[in-house]
């Protein structure tokens, strides 16, 4: 219990940090990189995006990411950037380029097109005949 | 005292094992005694754990660790849910509540097919009661007893998290009901428009709470931990999700089997897993697998013993599934644009969506399990659980109106779709004109609008005229308001996380900046002391126009257990919130400076608002009817 009393004073409720943090002066290129800090996740926090983070290496992160949009990189370019440094654990957004990320990505409109299947299939195995349609008069 | 409550305890457990036994030997009667009995007993065993906390016994190990004399008194009898062994005692006690609720209320006049539902109860209830006696028990003394307790986690002192566990346990453990039910009537080989009505009410009974603790353990996260959000994808939120996205699936689909006589299989499946799923949640939060702000951290023991109950249990139900699902009947034949086609992809989405959120809150681990560390986070439930339930949202309007078996096309919905398609045209290009919003935005405003339409028409299509309005079945005006509820739900989360305004500032006192269209003016920075805390507050003035706001945003220091807590301000401003955290001191320069994060929420109200609507809706549909109505 201590230790997850420690990460949340350490993240979430000790002082905020962000007195640092300097917007971008374009406002499309700092709703950008704040939509980016969403998406990465902060490596000394349980949960946590950078955005929300209130430790120190989540500051510079969100430094890092403001540096890396004025210099007009891609939000792939900052995704692979932070990757390599702080591997895939920092995405919030998981890759789909190995088997297990497809499956991942995949999944939940798998299970959607196969119940839908189903669900056909199902009730092609109905004795024909005419259906009487009923007016519903309560939900 | 405490050994008495021990004693009532291990008097309900033996109450409990009785209860099962009479129940499935068929005694009805009997199994409804034990039932009560166990209820009372275990109530008894509860209520000299509250007088414990109450009295700050500190002999009680349970109290020694999560309280304080000077904590609140509310606080202090809330300490007895806010850890694990305390919140299973109210585990047991819900889940013979609904045991004794059960053997008082129901009434289909099937005596047999009764006391099994209420055996099955029993089994549950005393497997929990085991649980909570031989692996983590809150009746233990401890000498030589502290003179002062540990304290309870300071978040957990805040009137939202006061009411969230009793309520989401009430959710959850009220779906073991559900459960005994299905089990009952899979003994039985019979679900029937009987069986199912019986069922609905029981789901609604569990569903009420499950939403309203969901929507508790929301408000609370916006306005104590000072994120400005509301929803964080965290596991923990995605466990009680899970049972909730069922628990809905199941509500629409039972209909069709109290209606039709039709999905009777998949009507039982639902009401099996849904309290499956609330024992996977329990087990995902309790067992320490999770990484998550607020899992209960909890030695992987007594999780390997959760994770056998939840198999004991989850074989033994499927397995008479296996069973004896192949034998029901199934309902009259029907065709895909029917209400029982709509209902059927109502189904199909829920479920999907429960089963992304699964795959999304298991995947990190299977993947440490084999050695990789990743994250699952909000842009992919973003891609994938969002169009998954959207998409099957734009039929429900349209749905609202077909008939059962056949819906003839010409009906209502060929108006419908007309309606519903200029509608969300036109937000979208309102939206996109705007060009302030994504096009994800204006897709879920357009189909919020919709939806909030659509409730108001089928309403007005089902009284006839306006007049008979008030003489509609109750049912009806539950179905509306809920969908209406969904509807909004739907507009605020849409807009409030696309349009979330939020920046730091630094001010010294007597300084102001401007921030969105207000001017922030710091006045003073004062100290507060509170029963067991003490605390910085700023009183912060936010002018603009001629308009003059103030806002105290506070941050409180708990010495006990040596934590500090924000406590935000927030200022309606009748279209969203105002949001003000205090952070941290800095010296800059020699000038002293106060940092603050300020939000600015737009439409808020409207995300919980509308939950409360999709709750106060199943309240509806769960009241009993008119007599006219009968």
């Amino acid at each position: 219990m201590s230790r997850w009393i420690a990460i949340v004073v350490l993240c979430v409720l000790a002082p905020f940090a962000l007195a640092q943090d300097q917007a971008l002066s374009d406002p499309a290129a700092e709703a950008r990189a704040q939509a980016m800090m969403r998406e990465l996740r902060c490596v000394a926090c349980e949960n946590e995006p950078i955005s929300q983070s209130s430790a120190p290496i989540a500051e510079d992160m969100r430094r890092q990411v403001r540096d890396m949009v004025a210099a007009g990189a891609s939000d792939a370019e900052i995704r692979d950037w932070f990757e390599a440094r702080y591997g895939a654990f920092v995405r919030f957004r998981p890759k789909a380029d190995t088997p297990g990320g497809w499956f991942l990505w995949g999944a939940p409109f798998l299970i959607l097109a196969a119940g839908a299947g189903f669900l056909v299939l199902s009730r092609r195995r109905q004795p024909s005949g005419q259906i009487e349609p009923v007016r519903p008069d309560e939900p | 005292m405490i050994e008495l409550g021990h004693f009532a305890a291990c008097l309900a457990f033996a109450a409990a094992l009785a209860q099962s036994v009479f129940g499935l030997l068929g005694q009805r009667a009997f199994a409804a005694r034990f039932s009560v009995a166990g209820f009372v007993l275990m109530l008894a065993a509860f209520a000299t754990l509250l007088v414990a906390f109450a009295r700050s016994d500190f002999s009680l190990a349970l109290a020694a660790q999560n309280s304080h004399t000077l904590k609140p008194f509310v606080y202090k009898l809330a300490g007895v849910w806010g850890n694990h062994e305390g919140s299973m005692a109210l585990w047991c006690l819900v889940t013979l509540g609904f045991g004794a609720a059960a053997a008082w209320r129901m009434k289909t006049g099937r005596d047999i097919f009764e006391a099994r539902a209420l055996g099955v109860q029993g089994l549950l209830a005393s497997g929990s009661l085991a649980y909570l006696l031989f692996a983590s028990s809150p009746f233990l003394r401890q000498t030589p007893a502290p003179l002062q307790g540990a304290g309870l986690n300071p978040l957990l002192q805040d009137p939202g998290l006061t009411f969230h566990p009793p309520m989401l346990y009430l959710g959850y453990v009220g779906y073991s009901f559900v459960f005994a039910l299905a089990a009952a009537g899979l003994l039985e080989g019979r679900i029937d428009r009987a069986w199912a009505k019986e069922a609905r009410r029981w789901s609604l009974a569990a569903f009420i709470p499950l939403t309203l603790g969901i929507a508790l353990g929301a408000y609370w996260a916006y306005y104590e931990l000072g994120w400005g959000g509301w929803w964080f994808w965290d596991p923990v939120e995605n466990a009680s999700l899970m049972p909730w996205l069922i628990g809905a699936g199941l509500l629409h689909s039972v209909i069709v089997t109290e209606k039709r006589d039709g999905f009777a299989g998949w009507t039982v499946l639902l009401a099996v897993l849904a309290f499956l799923f609330s024992l996977l949640g329990a087990f995902l939060v309790r067992s320490g697998i999770l990484t998550s702000v607020h899992a209960f951290a909890v030695d992987p023991e007594r999780g390997l013993i959760l994770l056998g109950g939840l198999l004991v249990y989850g074989s033994a139900a499927l397995g008479l599934y296996a069973w004896r699902a192949p034998s029901l009947k199934a309902g009259p034949a029907w065709k895909l644009v029917s209400r029982e086609g709509a209902l059927a992809a109502n189904n199909l989405a829920l479920i999907a969506a429960a089963l992304t959120v699964l795959l999304g809150t298991l995947f990190p681990l299977i993947a440490e399990a084999a050695g990789e560390t990743m994250s699952v986070g909000e842009p992919y439930f973003g891609a994938t659980f969002t169009p998954i339930l959207g998409a099957v949202l734009l039929l429900l309007p349209a749905a609202q109106a077909w008939s059962w078996g056949d819906a003839n096309a010409k009906t209502a919905s060929t108006k419908w779709l007309i309606v519903a398609g200029a509608l969300a045209g036109g937000a979208v290009l309102f939206g996109l004109m705007l060009s302030r919003v994504s096009i994800g935005t204006a897709l879920a405003v357009a189909l919020a609008l919709y939806l909030i339409a659509g409730a108001v028409i089928e309403l007005r299509r089902r009284a006839i005229s306006v007049q008979r309005l008030a003489a509609l079945p109750l049912r009806v005006w539950g179905m509306t308001i809920a969908h209406a509820g969904l509807g909004l739900f739907i507009f605020g989360a849409a807009i409030e996380t696309s349009q979330r305004y939020e920046t730091t500032l630094a001010l010294p006192a007597g300084g102001s900046k401007p921030v969105a269209g207000w001017t922030f003016t710091l006045d003073k920075v004062e100290a507060l002391e509170g029963p067991n805390w003490y605390a910085d507050r700023a009183i912060l003035t936010a002018t603009r126009g001629g308009e003059s706001v103030q806002l105290a945003p506070s941050k409180r220091f708990y010495p006990a257990a040596q934590m500090p807590t924000t406590e935000t301000a927030i200022h309606k401003t009748g279209t969203g919130d105002l949001y003000a955290a205090l952070g941290e001191r800095r010296e800059v320069n020699g000038e002293t400076l106060y940092v603050f994060r300020i939000y600015f929420n737009p439409w808020i109200d409207l995300v919980f608002g509308g939950v409360a609507l999709i709750a106060l809706g199943a309240c509806l549909a769960f009241w009993p009817k008119r007599k006219a109505e009968t």
